[in-house]
């Protein structure tokens, strides 16, 4: 998501005092942590025209709620370790190493993997680059948008995963993303032979459905909202539970929980109600029936089938996809 | 009677449809290079926390919906987040051991990757001595990792 390179002085004088507020603060909080005000109003400033910077100059008010949410100590830290300052590594480690050791071994096949990861995400965190003179610590693309440990988390997956590709160099994680899938897209299809004419129309039939199927469900996914489109995907490509997208979604100011509920009575009544796994049941129920309303409605409006005709091809869909052949004709739009 | 039949079986069609559907388009797209540059791992953090507003969220949702790399990505994040939201935080050794010095952390990493420990790499401040009789006295075991 490139962004405008932003400075603090684009923002309003009250998104100074607020930032100046936060400054007091954390600066009370951790005296010897070195990072300067001036310092910090930058950082402050580069998180928020990354986030916020998509579509021209943030408002106030979205301004204001960033950075009342904003996970100031952890930044404070964050940005004290990448200057190199001492008593903030001794918090760092004092705090953190515990927790990094914890998801290394959670991750990591092997105790020597574990530590080799957790090695170098230390090594990344201190930075041993040296660009225009300067050290590059991986801390300084910490934004304290989220908190410190899902940031750490996130680093280490990626250090993991990283290690596993330089041990076995013939696969990526890009390869292997691609290779489930084209076994999928490739996978070959048992065309029972064919004999006479009767038999050949037959075919021809099924082609012409199968073909107008194809292109109503691509269409009709297509018209889903993002993220609809996003539930869908979370179900069927990355196989995650229920219970893990209702963890996904469990903050009550969620975008996506606020985007699935923008109609509901229960997000009136009760906004900060837990989500349970029926509720995600029920949001994934919404969307196929949203895919199949737009499905019927582009095989006949646009593909000028009948009502028994769109029967016959959610039948011909269902018959194929044991075969995993229906989808041979997908485009990759 | 009938009628809620046939609704029911259509809904199981197109259930069954758009899961494979979604697997073979997933496979087909993922070297696609139009959903542009990758999420960096910040955003990948603070979107699987799910502390990002609606404004904000909205081109990392459009992203992921293009990229099967990061939509895997996330996946494995909410995975981990989940994996530790559910295991009680157990007390290990290193928890509990002090704390190491930046220095000394860095130098034992270094030695074990280049076989030296040039202290000369790592510019430290030194803390002063009301610094160090701080730290000693302050508890500042985090309650989250007992």
């Amino acid at each position: 998501m490139p962004t405008e390179a932003k400075t603090s002085t684009d923002l309003s004088p009250e998104n100074h005092e607020m930032i100046d507020l936060i400054y007091a603060r954390c600066h009370e909080n951790a005296p010897n942590f070195g990072v300067g005000p001036d310092t910090f109003k930058d950082s402050l400033a580069k998180t928020i025209f990354k986030y916020l910077g998509q579509d021209g100059s943030p408002d106030s008010g979205d301004v204001d709620s960033l950075l009342s949410q904003i996970q100031a100590d952890d930044l404070f830290m964050a940005m004290a370790c990448a200057n190199g300052n001492e008593r903030a590594w001794w918090e760092f480690d004092h705090q953190h190493r515990g927790y990094l050791e914890r998801v290394a071994r959670h991750l990591a096949k092997t105790e020597v993997d574990a530590q080799e990861v957790i090695d170098q995400v230390y090594v990344e965190l201190y930075g041993t680059k040296i660009v225009d003179g300067e050290r590059v610590s991986k801390f300084s693309t910490y934004s304290g948008r989220g908190s410190l440990r899902g940031w750490l988390r996130t680093v280490i997956w990626h250090s993991l995963v990283d290690l596993h590709r330089a041990s076995h160099d013939e696969v990526s994680l890009d390869e292997m993303t691609e290779n489930v899938g084209e076994g999928m897209a490739h996978a070959s299809f048992a065309e029972a032979s064919l004999g006479g004419e009767d038999e050949m129309i037959d075919h021809l039939t099924r082609e012409r459905y199968r073909k107008a199927t194809v292109s109503a469900l691509e269409a009709a996914f297509a018209s889903l909202e993002d993220h609809e489109k996003l539930l869908l995907m979370f179900y069927h490509v990355e196989n995650l539970k229920l219970r893990e997208i209702a963890r996904l979604v469990e903050n009550e100011s969620s975008p996506l929980r606020g985007w699935f509920q923008r109609k509901s009575q229960t997000r009136n009544d009760n906004p900060a109600g837990r989500i349970h796994e029926s509720t995600i049941m029920r949001w994934l129920e919404k969307s196929y029936a949203r895919v199949l309303q737009l499905f019927r409605s582009e095989l006949s409006e646009k593909g000028g089938l009948g009502h028994d005709e769109i029967d016959i091809c959610l039948g011909l869909a269902t018959e194929d996809l044991a075969g995993n052949n229906f989808f041979k004709n997908l485009s990759t739009s | 009677m009938a009628n809620n039949e046939y609704i029911h079986s259509q809904e199981a069609a197109i259930q069954n449809l758009v899961g494979q559907f979604l697997k073979v388009r997933s496979g087909r797209r993922s070297n696609r290079t139009d959903a542009g540059p990758h999420l960096d791992q910040d955003s990948l953090a603070a979107f699987t926390e799910g502390v990002l507003s609606e404004r904000e969220a909205k081109p990392i949702v459009s992203h992921l919906v293009d990229c099967s790399f990061c939509l895997h990505v996330t996946a494995e994040l909410v995975r981990l987040d989940m994996a530790f939201a559910e295991t009680p935080a157990a007390v290990t050794v290193a928890e509990t051991a002090e704390p190491r010095k930046v220095s000394e952390v860095l130098s034992g990493l270094i030695s074990r990757i280049f076989g030296t420990t040039d202290g000369a790499v790592f510019a430290h401040e030194e803390k002063n001595k009301d610094d160090e009789n701080k730290v000693e006295n302050t508890d500042s075991e985090d309650p989250k990792e007992k």
